[in-house]
């Protein structure tokens, strides 16, 4: 080769160093080398001697084999070796790249030293690589939280399914007009608490879905004003009785049409916490109007109130952030605001507050008018003309609770699979009520066997429940229906709603769904006129409850009387069964703890705390959620710790119990009526 | 003397590079320093009487960036398939990456490592899975680059699966 030192000079500068391939791992340096090259083979300036490479590096004597692959076929190109770090003389690290080419028509391996570029090169793999990892991390901590989150939903649907069970039992008797009002009262009261825990798991939801706007199930849009109606009309007496005035706009014409994008239920909530924020910093005697003003693509609904307005330092984005509390009269969680907030944006619109010129403040929210008009729902849905989209029962009209509820006109035969005893009674109960026989079977085996056994109209199915759960045993039935051809009506009954959850139920067969705690309306309503199929837009954003209400300040007894309503032959029965099958399902938890089965202690943990929720024993609940929540992570390491908790709590609880039953033997009466709390009313007698 | 080559396989930020470094250099860094491309190392043990050079080759971890060479596994006796576990997608991406090697190079002395086994609280392999894979054939180590752990042991054993083989 002809040699041209700038060239060659220009060749080294750049950090490669070019060898000719002798044949038999031998290699000639050619022109002028660089100096790490020099240091690392002594194939420096000038250097004539013949080098073997591979000898010298192990990693360039696996690369020769694919240079020698390439030398010798008539490839076009080169091959190149892939960056690899050489180690030097002292220690010293160099990372190099090798390719090899023919030039000339010679075999020549070109060796570029990468130390100018590799550290910018590592820096950004590393920076993507931390967050790839930050990802993965974050990703995780949602995932445990989920976790919790289900199974506190799950936890606290339990006990509100018994009350709301327990009132719409009482509703069915011949009550007095005092202890009518009494009853339905704790039917609007449970049905609030429902409301608000899910408001506040969706909340914490919302962020997510947020991303998605508008939501699928906002997209026919609902009617602002009847929603403003609506709210006004359920709201007024609370504020009568506060000596507020709370009414409609006058200039608010309600029968004109004004939807917009978003959904009843959600809009009903919007309203119902801007008036509760609006009921909390409003004087006695003063009014709080809603109404609704035009603009042009949008509509915009405000409350105004005659409160002191705004405190000056007051932002929107303050006022509707997480958490947010007012400093004087602060109202709950700090969530109501926004969720608002959320929900609106979601939705294409915005929200805000401001002081009033006139005095008060003014919270509004804009929202774009719907692109499709629906027709408005009907106030009441007492015929089954329009067949109920299965879906939460929170997302069902709230006239369906309005239903007149007494013997159903067609007597069904229902198959109810319930693992947890006291809603399975409270459901038998209600249904003999309606006039429907019932089939009970506690796990999805045993209504497998049923199943084999008789024809039912409906199968209602918990999700959650020990040896088969809703889901399996659900497959199950599809399975052997793909034979018959036959369909038969599965409803889930579950605590668990999120969109997720509900492609599960799809994914198994399940026609439809009831959300923990159900009304017994929506139950009548939903095996009498029973879905077919999961209506997937509907269900998209149903998310599941989650709060951390305090547990009352009870005693067992006291417990048991308020949750079964004073029934004491219930009581008898539930504290008999609970004796009976605790010690079994405790050794099922002692078990998979000492043999680290996270499988078997996340069921034999939430099968032990479903019976003991119905006891109210909060401690023994929570020690035994978190053993569940532990086997759902696959995360044992304070297994044992908990398992202590709970073993201790477990032990409390069976003392109570025993001396409970002890005491009813005695007094042939359970709970004696002594525990009963003393009312807390101060009405007078 | 016996030479022996070793590929220390799986996704990235398993801490193959802390292994290595451990085992060589008796050193570990709290730093994180992605590896780019392949380092070889080397390290005299003596088994059974005997002395033999393992050369370890350092690769870089899988991922989006950067996919394994199959030709950086040319001549290899045996392997460490390295997982964080901590992290449970890694054990499962290793198990893949394990299945591509044999189905190219058939089967080859391995070892499956748990790597980072201080972090216990943060641990996400199952007992259950642990188990399986014990079951369906493999030798498998909880070590922890940063404290030592088992990290010869995980050596030793491959190189007498090497010897053995």
């Amino acid at each position: 080769m002809d040699r041209n030192p700038i060239f060659e000079s220009f060749i080294a500068d750049q950090g490669y160093a070019l060898f000719e391939y002798l044949g038999n791992g031998a290699f000639r340096a050619i022109g002028n080398s660089s100096e790490w090259c020099e240091k690392m083979w002594g194939a420096g300036k000038g250097h004539e001697k013949t080098l073997r490479l591979a000898d010298e590096s192990p990693f360039l004597e696996n690369f020769l084999v694919d240079a020698e692959g390439f030398w010798n076929s008539n490839r076009p190109g080169g091959a190149t070796s892939g960056v690899w770090i050489e180690r030097g003389p002292g220690s010293s690290e160099t990372p190099l790249e090798a390719t090899a080419l023919r030039l000339e028509g010679k075999p020549v391996l070109v060796i570029h030293n990468l130390a100018g570029t590799y550290a910018e090169r590592q820096k950004l793999f590393q920076t993507a690589r931390d967050s790839l990892l930050e990802h993965e991390r974050l990703i995780r901590e949602i995932q445990k939280k989920e976790i919790l989150l289900h199974c506190i939903v799950h936890d606290l649907s339990q006990p509100l399914s018994a009350m709301r069970g327990c009132f719409n039992i009482l509703s069915l008797e011949k009550l007095s007009g005092d202890v009518k009002r009494m009853v339905e009262t704790g039917q609007r009261e449970s049905h609030r608490q429902e409301q608000m825990i899910r408001g506040i798991l969706e909340a914490f939801s919302g962020d997510l879905a947020a991303q998605q706007s508008p939501a699928p199930e906002a997209a026919g849009g609902a009617s602002l004003a009847a929603s403003a109606q609506r709210v006004v009309q359920e709201l007024s007496p609370a504020f009568q009785d506060k000596g507020i005035r709370l009414r409609l706009d006058p200039a608010l014409d309600v029968s004109r049409e004004s939807n917009v994008v978003g959904d009843a239920s959600r809009l009903e909530r919007i309203f119902g916490n801007l008036l509760e924020n609006a009921m909390r910093y409003t004087p006695k005697g003063s009014a709080v109007t809603v109404g609704i003003e035009e603009e042009g693509p949008f509509l915009l609904a405000f409350v105004d109130d005659e409160g002191p307005g705004l405190p000056p330092d007051a932002s929107a984005d303050r006022l509707f952030a997480l958490f947010a509390k007012g400093k004087d009269r602060p109202g709950k969680a700090g969530l109501g605001l926004y969720f608002c907030r959320i929900t609106v944006e979601r939705w294409g619109g915005k929200i805000g507050a401001e002081t009033r010129k006139s005095g008060g403040s003014r919270f509004w929210f804009r929202l774009p008018r719907a692109t499709k008009i629906l027709p408005e729902r009907k106030p009441e849905l007492a015929a089954p003309a329009e067949k109920p989209r299965f879906v939460a029962a929170e997302r069902r009209p709230a006239a369906v609770a309005r239903l007149r509820a007494g013997k159903s006109p067609r007597r069904l035969n229902i198959l109810l699979a319930e693992d947890t005893d006291v809603n399975r009674e409270l459901v038998i109960e209600l249904l003999h009520k309606r006039g429907h026989t019932v089939v009970a079977a506690e796990n999805g085996r045993q209504a497998l066997a049923a199943l084999a056994k008789e024809r039912f109209d409906v199968v209602l199915m918990d999700e959650q429940m020990p040896e088969m759960d809703g889901l399996e045993a659900t497959r199950a039935i599809r399975a052997q229906e793909a034979s018959s051809g036959k369909h038969q009506i599965i409803i889930g009954l579950t605590g668990n709603v999120t969109h997720e959850d509900n492609e599960r139920r799809i994914e198994a067969g399940m026609d439809g769904f009831l959300a923990k705690p159900f009304d017994m309306h929506v139950l009548f309503q939903t095996v009498e006129s029973p879905p077919r199929g999961i209506d997937r837009a509907a269900a998209a954003h149903v998310v599941p409850a989650q709060a951390a209400l305090a547990p009352p300040a009870e005693g067992v007894a006291e417990h048991l009387w308020r949750t079964t309503a004073g029934n004491e032959k219930l009581i008898r029965s539930l504290v008999k069964s609970f004796l009976a099958d605790a010690p079994k399902k405790f050794s099922g938890i002692r078990r998979a703890v000492s043999q680290k089965n996270a499988e078997k202690l996340a069921s034999a943990a939430h099968a032990l705390k479903g019976a003991m929720g119905i006891f109210g024993a909060q401690k023994a609940v929570a020690a035994a959620r978190n053993l569940e929540a532990m086997g759902r992570a696959g995360n044992l390491q304070d297994a044992a710790a908990e398992f202590r908790a709970l073993e201790e709590e477990l032990h409390h609880l069976t003392r109570n119990l025993l001396a409970l039953q002890a005491e009813s033997k005695r007094a042939a009466k359970l709970p004696a009526k002594p525990h009963r709390p003393a009312p807390r009313s101060r009405r007078k007698r | 003397m016996l030479q022996k080559k070793v590929c220390m396989l799986g996704s990235f930020s398993v801490g193959k590079t802390s292994l290595v470094r451990r085992f060589v250099e008796s050193i570990f860094s709290e730093a994180y320093h992605t590896s780019i491309g392949v380092k070889v190392d080397k390290k005299v043990v003596r088994l059974d009487g005997q002395d033999i050079t393992l050369v370890l080759w350092d690769i870089h971890g899988e991922d989006i960036f950067q996919k394994l060479q199959i030709s950086y596994l040319r001549g290899m006796s045996g392997y460490l398939l390295v997982a964080d576990g901590t992290r449970r997608q890694t054990l499962e991406d290793a198990l893949a990456l394990s299945n591509r090697v044999t189905e190219t190079m058939g089967k080859i002395p391995a070892v499956l490592v748990l790597n980072k086994n201080d972090l216990v609280d943060q641990w996400e392999i199952e007992p259950q899975r642990e188990s399986q894979l014990a079951e369906s054939g493999w030798s498998i180590f909880r070590s922890s680059a940063r404290t030592g752990e088992h990290v010869e042991d995980v050596f030793a054993s491959l190189a007498l699966s090497m010897l053995k083989k």
